[in-house]
């Protein structure tokens, strides 16, 4: 760590969504301490200054809905910087004294999540909305265009274009990557497989430039840009097991511009960003854990004439980071009274026990209620937790995020089938023994003191041959525990898909690839909605919302194997080069429409040599995951030999040159092997060929020849079974 | 929170493997400190930084200069160290093999002892205990603890349940005598004084830890990552982790603890607060405390498996989280308000809840809109246990006084449950009632604090409200009224013991440590004598007792551990100092002869075996030459002198795991001669008791079965 910046808090406020505390640019001279405002769950829009570390509230609204977006009308030249907050389907503005001065309800259905505006000198307001999947632009509160993007909108950022008054909007767009709109239409696209989130203008580009830095899900950093038309993006920095990026924001202190970054997993940082070289890697100068997620980060002159970093958190806390170096030997510089922290920590001390005291009434008021005999309602309200659940990784391990905004104590997780279960570091996972011999699964998760956000990972246990789980979703129970008052549990009820693998964004044209296409052809009475939520129950993620012709494609994220879905009403096509995923949906389907009482008819469709064109697919991955599992078994043999340093010395190395390089492999890389499940998934494909293309009379003989073949990689061997030659079908009537 | 970025202040490599927990740091010279660990199986390595050690037995490493090794022909299960011999102030080398503890004066190349352990080594130390004026090596095996002096002569001798994995010297009742303070795989921290046990605490899993802290407090760990501080006698914190605790250390006014994965935490000692943390690249071997940079105070020196070894001085406050700053008034005041904020939002959020829920009072329960999640503000929860004897366990039922349900339980309590600290309970939708059982079946008679959580509301609530209870099972909670019809089973076994103490106390005892429906009473002030007869929920064996009215007091029951169990209960309940009792159970009788003649066959066994062992080894090392010879000149010959050896070879393999079988035999045959000991010890309280063990130690040695068996049934030969 460069940097030796320390935590200051100012105050608190209501539950913070993204991006919802801005920074005032400054009005005058540059020896002013610049005001920041922020917007809660609560509709609370409050704008505060800081004397003394003191926060002064400049104005504050009444609680309404809550807040989503804060953005400030950026005008060049002139002074009159508004404060624009969003909060449902409306967008409010307010002057710095808190006055509104405008008020605009959109026919948005969807909460407004981003924003932009820009005021004009001449040209009057442009404002961007973006809500759901559509971007709407206002100028002077009309309404001129707006676009329908594929997938949520997440972020927005607008540049000017040459020559004329358009706007040019870059939009990332969910699980599609990037966009650039210009008038209402699309002139570029990249996608982008990090997951970008959120967007970060460079301060001071130059006026045409189309560049940005995105944070993404993964956690990584990148650059996108566009020039000569092409929009393109490279990642500057991994994630490298960072949390995802909730905010991002830029600091200019300790001489440099700093891009800072905040994350799901609570930390925050600060990158120094090389200005002229915007593609070079920028440089990680501090770290800051806070132990929740980091909504908003940005950097101005708060609490001193000196640049420091202004923090918001999930559950509400605002605080500083600012420069050590001030303060050592010349107290004066800071230009804090030397009294003034004391009667601050005095006053808040006072407030803490009158609040104290106020609560412990409140609680005795709630317990007298629970000892009458026509005691009322106690109905707390529900508990601030935030969860998502994401599609399964390489390994198959699918994560459920939970945040809160109080402290938890306990999750307790409940589903009917056994799961296993990670949990983060911090926390102690204990399963407990089933109820009455029962096939279920109950566990605790035992947080540390101050957990506000956790982790918890499922995967599915692989049961070979059980045709009827495999085709059913699962439901996990998670009852979150607070540690402290309100003593109430919050349920969370999660589905896992049954193909979770399936969590990749695809483009449609990948569809055009030659491979071996497997097809499952359904035609019936449902509806696009239906079929929406059948399929809610099989892939993971968000679905395209329902409309009247749905198509888009996923992959695999170990197989690399495609699954493209249409369907329409009464009609739907699912196209696939994995046989068993083909399989699996068409159980799903049937056993769906069997519970909601509509017919349907099922056809397939499979090719002769799905399984050897799918197995010729991952054959090199196959053959890599085999060596690894060998050498894994090599390596666990070698450590059980006592081999000190000499073993591998230049000179005289006592074991050969194989086992040496066996040897200095670290051990990350050989516990990351997926052979077990390359067999199982062969294996499984082959089995699904055969009963989807009736050829299921007795085949026991070919599987267990099969998986030896297999389990020892005789690649011949696997493709003569695999490719059936000698099997004709089986006459049916 | 987050890894600190303290630097050690001394590192070093030892380029040797390193055995967790088998490492001790001596003065051979009486000034240097020398870390000493096993490396491998047989080997032993000592680091030397300050001149090397004289010594015709160690080698010099081939892989750090400044390490000698020194091979034993013997696997190496502990070692310790310690100024043992009088009249010097050297520190001698005590290293501990499966079955044999040999002292060995490093400097001088001399073995001071070289002593067959019977009852296995666990675990060695040094340091001054009781009454003995030198320094005492302590030994603790398979169920027992041993004292030598340092000439390898038995000074006491006691028997323990179960493995012993830790002991350290520590004067327990601050009578200016150190106790010794042992952690037995059987969940009990004992502390011993004049060879008697004065003080058993028990914990929720196997102690594999302990360490002084101050006077009067001691630290502990457990197998299940629990780690914790007593301070006399009564725990202060616990905290669990994931890892295990591999050392503990009282070090600059903090706990350091080195966890298994390599990661060192400092701990305040009040509260086991994290004052800060790092993590070793490796994991962790041991953790030690010494002077190893000869400063005039002591170091953590922490040891990972791969032989690195860190230096950390003792735990400063500014050397804490923010290492370059230092601390400014200011910068406490500002700490401070962070804080006072943490306060003030869960005061708030609480506030707001009441707030919400008084908003929403008005609304009435029997209306169709009920919100998602609202109780009636005068539910209740009650708990009852019960025994189920049909079922064999107990049963603890949760209840609410009106409609709603109770979603889910979930019971935490340690030590009771098969898998891990929590028993939960989430019935089908179908099956939600206001009332829930869930079945309890403590494995030991100890008393159990459960805390329960219950979860109430409606069933298709959103959210539930947390019920929180403690309920404490009393000591024999498995031990339930026989009803008066079942049949009294003669099976004879019965311990008999005299006491001078009116019913009613009895009385108060029975109903303080039994779970009992009603509580005992007597039909008038003047009974002088009671009967009364319990069923063991587990096996659904009885147990009788009789207090009769000249004090004679009979417990029949074929359980010799519960016998004990209750007799222990009892003398603390009436605080009396000694106890004598005459016991019969020819069950641990008949038992016991059988392990002592189990033990004997062993004993020749295994000298036979390792008679043909040696003879094999040393024909092999004859063929081998013989068989090189033979390749010069005739083939053939070579040929089958290698298959000899290839034989010899397999029969020595084959040899050898018929010794690991008879050493695993032996040593459960051991074991189970000592618990059998013990429980005899448990008959008897005070000296009574402690004349037991001598007695049986002197009649083991002797193999005389007779003189134990008597010793089993009065207490004395």
């Amino acid at each position: 760590m460069d940097y030796d910046l320390s935590r200051i808090d100012y105050t608190i406020c209501g539950i913070t969504f993204p991006d919802t505390l801005k920074i005032l640019p400054i009005p005058v001279g540059p020896k002013i301490q610049q005001k920041f405002t922020i917007g809660d769950k609560n509709g609370v829009l409050q704008c505060l200054s800081i004397k003394d570390e003191e926060p002064v509230v400049q104005f504050k609204t009444l609680p309404g809905k809550p807040i989503t977006s804060v953005q400030l009308a950026s005008s060049t030249g002139t002074l009159t910087d508004k404060i624009f907050a969003a909060s449902g389907n409306e967008v409010k503005g307010y002057t710095r004294k808190g006055k509104v001065f405008l008020t605009i309800e959109t026919p948005l259905t969807e909460t407004i999540t981003s924003m932009y505006v820009n005021c004009r000198c001449v040209l009057g307001v442009d404002l961007i909305l973006c809500s759901g999947r559509t971007v709407t632009c206002y100028r002077d509160l009309r309404e001129i265009h707006s676009y329908i993007c594929d997938d949520r909108v997440l972020d927005i950022a607008a540049y000017n274009t040459p020559n004329n008054t358009r706007m040019r909007l870059l939009v990332l767009v969910a699980n599609k990557g990037a966009e650039i709109l210009e008038n209402g239409y699309s002139l570029a696209h990249t996608a982008i497989s990090a997951g970008p989130t959120r967007l970060a203008v460079p301060p001071s580009l130059h006026a045409l430039d189309v560049y940005a830095f995105y944070g993404a899900a993964d956690g990584s950093l990148g650059l996108i840009i566009y020039e000569g038309s092409t929009l393109t993006s490279k990642c500057l920095m991994e994630g490298r097991g960072l949390g995802s990026v909730v905010c991002l924001g830029w600091f200019m202190g300790n001489g440099g511009t700093h891009l800072a970054v905040g994350r799901h997993d609570g930390s925050i940082q600060l990158y120094l960003i090389d200005m002229e070289n915007m593609s070079g890697k920028p440089r990680l100068k501090f770290t800051y854990f806070c132990g929740e997620p980091v909504t908003s980060v940005c950097g101005g002159c708060v609490g001193t004439d000196d640049h420091e970093l202004l923090a918001a958190t999930f559950s509400g806390r605002i605080f500083g980071l600012r420069s050590q170096r001030l303060v050592p030997g010349v107290a004066n510089l800071t230009n804090i009274p030397q009294d003034a922290l004391a009667s601050r920590r005095a006053k808040l001390e006072s407030e803490v026990i009158r609040l104290e005291k106020q609560t412990a009434n409140e609680r005795e008021k709630y317990q007298r209620n629970t000892r009458s005999l026509h005691g009322g309602l106690s109905a707390p309200p529900l508990l601030d937790i935030q969860y998502e659940l994401q599609g399964a990784t390489r390994d198959g391990w699918q994560e459920a995020k939970i945040t809160s905004a109080v402290p938890l104590d306990m999750l307790f997780i409940y589903c009917k089938r056994k799961l296993d279960l990670l949990t983060d570091n911090a926390a102690v996972l204990s399963i407990c023994s089933s109820q009455s011999g029962a096939k279920d699964l109950l566990a605790t998760v035992r947080c540390q003191a101050g957990t506000r956000r956790l982790w918890v990972r499922m995967r599915y246990i692989l049961q070979a041959n059980d045709p009827v789980s495999r085709a059913e979703s699962v439901q996990v129970l998670i009852y979150a525990l607070p540690s402290a008052a309100p003593r109430v549990a919050r349920l969370i009820t999660l589905r896992l898909p049954v193909l979770p693998y399936y969590s990749q964004h695809e483009n449609m044209d990948k569809e055009n690839e030659k491979r071996s296409w497997c097809q499952v052809h359904i035609t019936g009475s449902f509806s696009v909605a239906e079929m929406t939520s059948w399929l809610t129950d099989a892939l993971p993620g968000d679905l395209p919302r329902p409309s009247a012709n749905v198509a888009f494609a996923r992959s695999h994220t170990l197989l690399r194997t495609l699954l493209v879905c249409r369907y329409q009403r009464g009609m739907g096509i699912f196209i696939s080069d994995n046989v068993t995923t083909i399989a699996i949906i068409k159980d799903i389907i049937s056993n769906c429409s069997v519970k909601k009482n509509i017919r349907i008819e099922i056809s397939t469709d499979i090719p002769d040599n799905c399984c050897v064109q799918s197995f010729q697919g991952i054959k090199e991955q196959f053959e890599t995951e085999y060596r690894t599992y060998k050498d894994n078994l090599l390596k666990k043999a070698i450590s059980a030999l006592e081999l000190d340093e000499r073993a591998t010395s230049e000179e005289a190395p006592t074991i050969c040159n194989e086992y040496q390089r066996v040897w200095s492999i670290s051990d990350d890389t050989l516990t990351d092997t997926h052979f077990e499940e390359l067999v199982d998934t062969i294996d499984e494909w082959y089995v699904d060929f055969r009963s989807l293309t009736l050829r299921n009379t007795d085949y026991t003989t070919e599987r267990v020849k099969l998986r030896k073949a297999l389990k020892d990689c005789e690649l011949e061997q696997i493709l003569l079974i695999l490719a059936n030659e000698n099997v004709m079908p089986h006459d049916i009537d | 929170m987050q890894v600190s970025t303290v630097q050690p202040v001394f590192k070093l490599e030892l380029n040797h493997k390193v055995t967790p927990n088998v490492v001790t740091i001596a003065k051979y010279d009486g000034t240097h400190p020398c870390l000493t660990a096993s490396a491998g199986y047989d080997k032993i390595i000592i680091h030397h930084p300050h001149g090397s050690v004289v010594s015709g037995r160690a080698q010099r490493s081939q892989a750090h200069g400044e390490v000698s090794e020194l091979n034993l022909s013997q696997a190496i299960i502990a070692i310790a160290s310690g100024p043992i011999k009088p009249d010097c102030g050297r520190d001698m080398l005590l290293i501990g093999s499966p079955t044999q503890i040999l002292a060995y004066d490093v400097h001088d190349n001399i073995d001071l002892f070289f002593k067959e352990a019977q009852d296995g080594v666990n675990v060695i130390v040094t340091g001054n205990f009781g009454k003995y004026n030198e320094v005492v090596v302590i030994v603790g095996g398979n169920s027992s603890v041993q004292g030598l002096d340092w000439q390898g002569n038995e000074l006491f001798w006691n028997v323990v349940g179960g493995k012993v994995y830790d002991i350290i010297t520590f004067d327990f009742d601050k009578d200016g005598e150190n106790e010794l303070l042992i952690g037995c795989d059987d969940s009990f921290i004992r502390v011993l004084k004049n060879n008697q046990f004065i003080v058993e605490i028990a914990e929720t899993g196997p102690v594999v830890c302990l360490a002084t802290v101050s006077d009067v407090r001691f630290a502990y760990g457990l197998a299940n990552g629990t780690i914790g501080i007593y301070e006399e006698g009564i725990r202060l914190w616990r905290v669990k982790s994931k890892q295990n605790a591999l050392s503990l250390r009282w070090s600059g006014d903090s706990l350091a603890c080195c966890w298994g994965n390599g990661r060192i935490d400092w701990r305040e000692g009040n509260t086991g607060k994290v004052l800060r943390r790092v993590q070793m690249r490796m994991n962790a071997a041991a953790m030690l405390l010494a002077d190893y940079r000869s400063v005039g105070a002591p170091d953590l020196v922490c040891v990972s498996d791969r032989g690195e070894v860190l230096g950390y001085p003792p735990y400063q406050e500014n050397t804490g989280f923010n290492a370059t700053s230092k601390k400014m008034p200011t910068e406490e005041d500002r700490m401070a308000i962070t804080e006072l904020f943490n306060k003030k939002q869960a005061l708030m959020v609480e506030l707001q809840h009441y707030e919400a829920n008084a908003a929403s009072g008005s609304t009435s329960l029997e209306s169709a809109d009920r919100p998602m999640t609202a109780m009636p503000t005068n539910t209740r929860l009650q708990v009852a246990v019960s025994a189920v004897p049909d079922e064999g366990n107990l049963d603890l039922a949760i209840t609410t006084n009106n409609e709603t349900i109770v979603r889910a339980a979930l019971i935490l309590a340690e030590g009771i449950f098969e898998t891990g600290e929590t028993l939960a309970r989430h019935p089908l939708p179908a099956q939600l009632r206001s009332i829930l059982h869930v079945p309890l079946k403590p494995p030991r008679d100890v008393p159990v604090d459960v805390h329960i959580k219950a979860l109430v509301g409606y069933g298709d609530s959103e959210q539930f409200h947390i019920f929180e209870l403690t309920k404490q099972l009393p000591r024999f909670s498995m031990y339930t009224l026989a009803p008066p019809s079942l049949a009294n089973t003669k099976h004879g076994s019965h311990v008999t013991f005299h006491i001078t103490e009116r019913v009613q106390r009895i009385c108060i005892w029975l109903n303080q440590n039994f779970l009992l429906e009603q509580e005992i009473e007597l039909e008038t002030e003047e009974t002088k004598e009671l009967n009364i007869s319990f069923i063991c929920l587990r096996d659904r064996t009885r147990l009788d007792m009789d207090f009769k009215a000249d004090g004679q007091v009979k417990f029949s029951t074929t359980d010799i551990r519960l016998a004990g169990d209750l007799i222990q209960s009892l003398a603390i309940f009436l605080n009396l100092s000694d106890l004598q009792s005459v016991a019969h159970f020819p069950e641990a009788e008949k038992k016991l002869r059988a392990e002592m003649d189990n033990v004997s066959e062993i004993g020749e066994m295994r000298s036979r075996l390792a008679a043909e062992t040696a003879e094999r080894a040393q024909l092999i090392t004859a063929l081998l030459p013989a068989a090189q010879d033979a390749a010069s000149y005739d083939l053939k010959e070579m040929l089958n002198r290698y298959k000899e050896v290839i034989m010899l070879n397999e029969e020595l393999l084959m040899g050898c795991h018929i010794r690991r079988a008879t050493q695993e035999q032996a040593v459960t045959s051991l074991k189970n001669l000592h618990t059998v000991l013990q429980q005899a010890t448990r008959l008897r309280v005070g000296k009574y008791s402690k004349a037991v063990v001598s007695a049986s130690r002197k009649a083991v040695r002797e193999n005389n079965i007779e003189a134990l068996i008597k010793i089993i049934q009065v207490g004395d030969s």
